[in-house]
């Protein structure tokens, strides 16, 4: 009895302590934004906010800031819905109908999940150059979703999966076509998942950064990512707003992210088994 | 169930207009297609043909100043990546880089899984904080962990100094030693909240009544973990170590942003040996040829993964 009480203790204590390191950047983070310069640079850290510094995030929130929010808003939401509305058909296709290629399709599929951003850049830029696309939060906005489409495919191709080809079979008896048994039966019965989806596709758009930082040279078209990442090594912009920025930055990630975890984690690992 | 149908067309008030559509609905075999085609025109139009344009371009000596004039060159591109020794240097790196990362990341997941696969008080809030790093933009991450690390004002220079193991000369990341440890321990912190959730639900399969039977019976914590939840969450492990493979050789934003692969290449891995030759040095030709080696490893690895989930299934029955 006295072993199993240390071994639960032992248990809490691990828990704490892995918590603790999964949260700590981010608390610092936090921290970090609202101390003093003085109590920054002074001999020891200080470990806890100073809550009457809360000035600090509306003056970050001014100029270049809020052009930046509003560029990661525009690219993330136009990710999502691109994705959304090129996501559904092909789910669709590749849970309910046989067809010759089938195989190679999801094949396909998973191996795009293989290449480096970082691959695609340089052909993607000379495209770009011909399309007039860079410098164009548009262009971000394919780039984004051609990355994230094939992890929404498979996600949303589970949710229709899941669900009794009855109601299919019936809703064709009594005459419905395809598209209208996507958008009448599927749509409604797969609404969460196509919502956790759009959160995973949205995020996908807000975190972006290697297309962002080679195509967007001109600061007006500039995300949060970019423009977060260029504070480094530069010495004009307090420590404290820097850290606001990246506060804000992280906040919603981590909020919408919170919810739609189970999707993403089932998505993300039914992705590799099928390849 | 044919006959029925068709008996159904015949009585309904438009017959004609009813079995032609029931002919394109199953009949067609074009119909999943026009459903499929404007994805797939998408992923062929913007990963397909860029992949392809690039292993042209590995072959060719382009320069990023004028893209559009390529020279054909044939192999040359390739036979000076390899015989470069800053590109074995890159090579090397990637290789500890993503063995690092793996095993880290999955076994400091799979130990938060066991702990948090119990039941105690606060047990989904501690589920969901677990996740937090993950969900952080990488870019975000870059930035604190670089300030986390920076050389007077630091908190991490400021606890190793404490325990008396202070970096000299201050920055940890501008140090040839300590660069590379600081990005992968950002990386695996960033990583190990996917192994430990996807891990977690494996879990949930294992059978509790046979662990607490060999519990009961005396059998040591590991020898059970051996013999009753390894078996379990073997696959799913697989399954991990095959992703975090991935993952890891495509992860540019952290160490370019925290290094931009230096001190002295010290974190220069191929994904930032690729972007560095293409935007730094302006070769696009070396930088394909780059990454095409990195597409080929990659395909090694998915491909020698396969095979030996296959020969392990096989072993199983």
């Amino acid at each position: 009895m006295r072993r199993l009480h240390i071994g639960t203790s032992a248990r809490i204590i691990g828990v704490l302590v892995i918590l603790g390191i999964a949260v700590f950047p981010l608390y610092w983070m936090f921290v970090t934004s609202l101390t003093s310069n003085q109590a920054l640079f002074g001999s020891s850290a200080q470990m806890f906010p100073d809550l009457t510094r809360l000035g600090t995030y509306g003056e970050a929130l001014s100029g270049n800031v809020l052009r930046w929010l509003m560029n990661s808003t525009i690219i993330a939401a136009g990710t999502c819905l691109l994705t959304a509305v090129l996501a559904l058909p092909f789910a669709y296709a590749l849970s309910r109908f046989r067809f010759r290629w089938k195989s190679i399709i999801v094949i396909g599929l998973f191996l795009t999940q293989m290449l480096p951003e970082a691959l695609l850049v340089v052909p993607l830029f000379a495209l770009f150059r011909i399309l007039d696309l860079l410098n164009s939060l548009v262009g971000l906005i394919l780039v984004c979703t051609a990355f994230v489409l094939p992890i929404v495919v498979f996600i949303l191709k589970g949710a229709i999966d899941g669900i009794p080809r009855e109601l299919e079979e019936s809703a064709r008896i009594d005459g419905c076509r395809p598209f209208g048994i996507l958008t009448r039966i599927y749509l409604p019965l797969i609404a969460p998942t196509i919502a956790a989806t759009a959160v995973i596709s949205f995020f996908s758009g807000w975190n972006e950064y290697v297309f962002a930082v080679t195509f967007a040279f001109d600061p007006a078209m500039q995300p949060m990512s970019v423009g977060l990442a260029s504070f480094i090594g530069e010495l004009s912009t307090p420590v404290q707003t820097v850290m606001a920025v990246a506060v804000m930055y992280t906040l919603p990630a981590v909020a919408f992210y919170l919810f739609a975890q189970k999707y993403v984690v089932s998505g993300m690992t039914a992705g590799a088994v099928k390849g | 169930m044919a006959t029925v149908l068709s008996s159904q067309a015949q009585r309904s008030a438009t017959p004609r207009s009813r079995s032609q559509r029931r002919k394109s609905i199953q009949g067609s075999r074009w119909v999943p297609f026009a459903f499929l085609a404007p994805g797939a025109v998408y992923l062929l139009l913007f990963q397909g043909f860029p992949l392809l344009e690039e292993l042209r371009m590995s072959f060719t000596r382009t320069s990023l100043l004028n893209p559009s004039v390529s020279e054909w060159v044939g192999l040359d591109n390739y036979v000076a990546i390899f015989t470069s020794p800053a590109f074995q240097q890159t090579l090397r790196t990637t290789l500890v880089y993503v063995i690092v990362c793996v095993v880290g990341a999955i076994s400091v997941g799979l130990g938060s899984a066991l702990m948090l696969n119990s039941a105690f008080r606060g047990r989904g809030l501690a589920r969901a904080l677990i996740a937090v790093p993950w969900a952080a933009p990488s870019v975000a991450v870059a930035v604190i962990a670089t300030w986390m690390m920076n050389a007077q004002y630091g908190i991490v220079n400021r606890w190793l100094d404490t325990v008396g193991l202070g970096v000299p000369g201050g920055s940890i990341l501008d140090n040839q030693t300590y660069a590379l440890p600081a990005v992968l321990a950002t990386t695996i912190w960033q990583l190990f909240p996917f192994c430990s959730v996807v891990l977690l639900a494996a879990l949930q399969a294992v059978p509790q009544e046979v662990r607490e039977a060999a519990m009961m019976d005396g059998a040591g914590r590991m020898w059970t973990f051996r013999v009753v939840t390894w078996p379990v969450i073997k696959p799913t492990v697989a399954l991990l170590a095959l992703l975090m493979t991935i993952w890891s050789i495509r992860r540019f934003e952290l160490i370019w942003i925290m290094t931009k692969g230096g001190p002295i290449g010290a974190t220069r891995t191929l994904v930032i040996d690729l972007y560095s030759s293409a935007f730094e040095v302006k070769e696009l030709g070396t930088a394909a040829a780059i990454g095409m080696v990195g597409v080929v490893i990659s395909l090694g690895v998915v491909i020698a993964s396969q095979l030996l989930t296959r020969r392990a299934e096989r072993k199983d029955l």
